[in-house]
């Protein structure tokens, strides 16, 4: 399916991957937005969209702190709680100091949902399991604080507001965590939004100034 | 057809690519050591290596197999036990025996990257292996000396 769409400034189009919604790998281009075309307030709604995807189990239960734990939260798991089987990730963020991520959640040749579709199962992806880089931490971590982390390239790994944007994106081609968030399977609860709306509330964010709450 | 090396013999495996390694093992080629307990990767029972790494092959489709693959039938032998499986009989650790083979790859993929653990990471690289007849202690016990003989050999 090909929707034009017409932001603000430019007409590109989404490429979405066709199925029902939320099974399928997604697919999203990246929008621009011309700077100062966004008001403050447009832009604090479009953070809002951004935090509620970054702050979801999906998304934060592996943006962990320097404890290196991953979580199990979320409408499935009742109260959040550590990671089930004494998992730690290590300072490796991949658990190579003692049980690897990887030795459960394998990575497969190409993401499929399909993989994902037993309650239960270790989620996989086309790459190795790992914790986000611990600078990058959202578990329980307030809209604000999450806006401050997004301003800073310094703990981005280097990116502007337009280069995180392209990493979601990016994921999907390496068929990562990322589009699985949106189709985690196995009756997990997806991440809210698109990865679509999820960028592009990243560029309208960035165009309104980046204000944060 | 996917060629598939297990302790040091290809073989050619004529199944669908989304078949777990574990069947594979057990079904296809009658390598049978390597136990079935959950298939959902909460149990460690089917726990193999590859290229040397502990993995669940109940979680390991043969399509996505890359590496050689080692089960506890390739890890040593009766006459010549690899460290590990000399220290599992020492400390006469199994009960049933049922997960057995899936801790001792579990404990021996922990030592080959980490030959000198503490008490706290022998739990925490163990604790996705279930053993439902509780012989947790002996195979921390059995971890330990494990650890001993590897470093004795290496020094
Ligand atoms: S059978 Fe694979 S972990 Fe239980
Ligand atoms: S020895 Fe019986 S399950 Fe572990």
């Amino acid at each position: 399916m090909q929707i034009q769409i017409l932001p603000g400034a430019l007409a590109l189009f989404i490429a979405v991957g066709g199925l029902a919604a939320g099974a399928q790998p997604q697919s999203a281009a990246l929008n621009t937005f011309e700077e100062g075309s966004v008001s403050r307030e447009e832009g604090l709604a479009s953070w809002q969209v951004f935090y509620e995807v970054a702050s979801h189990p999906r998304c934060a239960n592996c943006h962990v702190g320097d404890d290196n734990l991953p979580m199990w939260s979320g409408a499935s798991f009742g109260a959040p709680r550590r990671h089930g089987m004494n998992i730690d990730a290590g300072v490796s963020r991949i658990g190579a100091e003692t049980l690897p991520c990887s030795t459960c959640h394998i990575a497969v040749k190409t993401f499929d949902p399909a993989i994902n579709a037993t309650p239960h199962m270790p989620p996989k992806t086309a790459l190795a399991w790992q914790l986000a880089p611990v600078e990058m931490e959202w578990f329980g971590k307030s809209s604000a604080e999450i806006c401050a982390q997004v301003q800073e390239p310094a703990r981005t790994g280097g990116r502007d507001v337009r280069a995180v944007a392209e990493h979601l994106a990016e994921d999907v081609a390496h068929g990562g965590f990322i589009q699985w968030a949106w189709a985690p399977g196995g009756g997990r609860e997806p991440a809210p939004h698109s990865l679509q709306e999820a960028m592009d509330a990243l560029m309208k964010w960035q165009a309104a100034g980046t204000p944060c709450p | 057809m996917k060629r598939i090396t297990v302790n040091g013999k290809v073989h050619t495996v004529d199944a669908d690519p989304a078949m777990p390694l574990l069947w594979v093992l057990r079904d296809e080629l009658g390598i049978t050591g390597t136990k079935y307990g959950c298939g959902i990767a909460q149990c460690g029972a089917c726990t193999v290596h590859v290229d040397g790494v502990a993995v669940r092959s109940c979680q390991l489709p043969l399509g996505a197999v890359e590496g050689e693959v080692t089960t506890i039938e390739g890890l040593g032998t009766p006459e010549a036990p690899h460290p590990v499986q000399a220290a599992w009989i020492e400390h006469q650790v199994a009960q049933c025996g049922y997960c057995q083979s899936g801790q001792i790859m579990q404990a021996a993929s922990l030592l080959d990257t980490h030959p000198d653990p503490s008490d706290d990471e022998i739990d925490r690289a163990m604790s996705g292996n279930l053993c439902r007849c509780g012989t947790y202690v002996r195979i921390r016990a059995a971890v330990r000396a494990a650890a001993g003989k590897l470093q004795e050999a290496s020094s």
